[in-house]
């Protein structure tokens, strides 16, 4: 009896064994598959383009602002090795150049587009989603053509990529396949008949190329974006993303004809100007076809026009005053306003000169107004420089100038007696973290 | 108002107003003409010195906010007599075609090479970027920092400057 009944309990078990590895197999299986894409063979030449296919390409991949990450040094454009940030390591973008050894020279048009709507490079490894290739997912196989025809006809370069710097476990490229089936959809843009061809235009190009959400709305933990909060404000560059919904932070209503100019020019008088990632966008958006610029404007605004109307020191603008004699904050007002005085107040005040060109004054700098102060402390730091030989708006840089404590106590005056707001209270640790 | 200044590790005291520019500080209280005024609005970098290590713009630097950090001239880095490592690579290369920018160019090129005695070529091109010269004497300029790092990281530690 008692042996019959171990044998059967070792029976069970090795059944139970059985099982256990077949649904193990069956899992690795299913893992292989998320996980695993195979390489797809080289082409020995590039195929020959017609220039009109070329040159749509060209406003294709203004609007795609491809160039804000491809491109580091403007006399190497494209050749990749630019640092993105991320909360699992830093991605370098690599060399999209048709340089045969180390850009995409060897892609086929097919490879090109599975790396475009699905983030898998011509070799089979998946690329990591600090390429918007979520948004890319969503174009017309038309733009995705222009884009190789365009790609494919620049020079090529020797620029071979750059190791990335991943923290444990995202060095592990196949893990990427389970973030793409939580967040990879390739459903396109559907018009929306109530609304105008242009903001369809709009929301196309928004969607699928400019990929503004990707900073406009903020991530979940896994990196993906929330959609529930579209539009909410993100981060991009530890700078905070200003919300584009009814919670932008900006202290004025926004017109559409001033996002219009402000997405071609980086300046929008009297209300903002463009400042850390944001410039690149700007830049390239200069480049591409004015129309879809237009169009991008009047969907933007759409969402824009959503925030109400607020009665903010911005309808006010003019010199900032001293602090009150009863602030309980009083020894560190009085200090910034001291470094506002002597610093910022040139350019940014009554004084304004024909040289402070569109410096605003500061009760209608969105910046004050943000939810937190990383982008003000990044403006007083590194300022706002144009791009390499290109005229454009500038601020110094007074990283170097002024102390934490100063820098401290210059952002703190500004939010509350330039903003009428209450302090940041991460606001310190922020200013010293930013230092190191 | 008073303040009282570090340049080139002599105290100096100043009576001006608060938001006066380091600049005119250095060059009309303290007769420091090394720096030089170009813009007036922290784009050339022809006045630039150092500030605790870093390299900064004086033309925009109040006086009021320097207060004990020590500021470096090019005075401070050597004299006619007895140029610096910089500054003797500077007239090796033949670096200054009007000179106007030098001193500037001079003193940013200093605060790399006391981070980074072996900067690459390509570090040095991105450190000096702020600075703008209008003759055109970028590459000797170039050249005159690699010199100088050269011969720093021949020698030991300690002997830079």
């Amino acid at each position: 009896m008692e042996q019959a009944g171990r044998r059967r309990r070792r029976g069970h078990t090795r059944r139970r064994l059985g099982w256990l590895s077949l649904v193990a197999a069956l899992l690795g299986i299913v893992a292989v598959a998320i996980m695993w894409r195979p390489a797809l063979a080289p082409i020995a030449a590039a195929p020959r383009f017609e220039p009109g296919l070329v040159e749509r390409g060209a406003r294709v991949a203004a609007l795609g602002t491809c160039a804000a990450c491809h491109t580091v040094d403007p006399a190497r454009p494209f050749a990749g090795g630019f640092p993105i940030e991320t909360p699992f390591g830093t991605v370098y973008s690599t060399n999209i150049t048709p340089d045969a050894r180390t850009g995409i020279g060897g892609w086929s048009e097919e490879a090109f587009t599975r790396a475009m709507r699905e983030g898998v490079s011509r070799d089979g490894h998946l690329l990591y989603p600090a390429f918007p290739y979520n948004h890319y997912a969503r174009l017309e196989q038309d733009d995705v053509r222009a884009l190789y025809a365009y790609f494919m006809t620049r020079p090529p370069l020797d620029a071979p990529a750059r190791k990335n710097e991943m923290t444990f476990p995202f060095g592990l490229r196949p893990l990427v396949g389970f973030w793409n089936i939580l967040y990879l959809s390739d459903e396109p843009v559907r018009p929306d008949p109530k609304q105008s061809a242009e903001w369809n235009r709009g929301a196309y190009v928004a969607d699928a190329l400019a990929h503004c959400s990707a900073c406009h709305t903020p991530r979940t933990r896994l990196g993906g974006p929330d959609d529930k909060r579209f539009f909410d404000g993100g981060e991009a560059e530890d700078w905070y993303v200003p919300a584009l919904n009814a919670k932008s932070p900006s202290p004025l209503p926004w017109s559409r004809d001033h996002l219009a100019a402000y997405l071609r020019t980086g300046i929008a008088p009297g209300h903002a100007a463009a400042g850390g990632p944001m410039q690149g966008v700007v830049e390239n958006l200069r480049q591409a076809d004015p129309a879809d610029v237009e169009a991008l404007a009047t969907y933007i605004h759409g969402y824009l026009a959503q925030a109400p109307a607020r009665d903010t020191p911005a309808r006010r603008p003019g010199s900032l005053p001293p602090p009150k004699p009863d602030d309980p904050d009083l020894a560190r007002m009085q200090l910034g306003h001291q470094v506002y005085v002597n610093a910022c107040a040139r350019c940014h005040d009554a004084g304004r000169t024909e040289s402070s060109g569109t410096a605003l004054q500061l009760q209608q700098a969105v910046a004050l107004y943000d939810p937190d102060p990383r982008s003000l402390i990044h403006l007083v730091r590194d300022g706002i420089a144009p791009p390499d030989g290109e005229p454009a708006r500038w601020m110094p840089g007074f990283g170097a100038i002024l102390t934490d404590e100063q820098t401290v106590a210059l952002a703190a005056y500004l939010r509350r007696y330039g903003a009428g707001q209450p302090v940041w209270p991460e606001l310190e640790k922020q200013v010293r973290k930013g230092k190191q | 108002m008073n303040y009282e200044l570090q340049v080139n590790g002599k105290r100096h005291r100043v009576d001006t107003d608060a938001d006066t520019p380091l600049l005119y500080v250095l060059r009309d209280d303290l007769q420091l003409n090394g720096a030089k005024f170009g813009c007036g609005l922290g784009q050339c970098g022809a006045c630039t010195v150092m500030l605790d290590g870093a390299p900064v713009m004086s033309c925009i630097v109040p006086v009021s906010v320097v207060g004990a950090r020590p500021v470096r001239t090019v005075e401070g880095l050597g004299t006619v007599d007895k140029p610096g490592v910089l500054q003797q690579a500077f007239i090796d290369e033949q670096a200054a075609q009007c000179g106007y920018c030098i001193a500037g160019m001079i003193m940013r090129a200093q605060a790399l090479l006391d981070k980074h005695p072996s900067p690459t070529d390509e570090q040095i091109r991105s450190h000096m970027m702020p600075n703008l010269c209008r003759c055109g004497t970028h590459m000797r300029i170039l050249r005159a920092v690699r010199r100088a790092a050269n011969t720093f990281s021949r020698q030991p530690a300690g002997g830079r400057s």
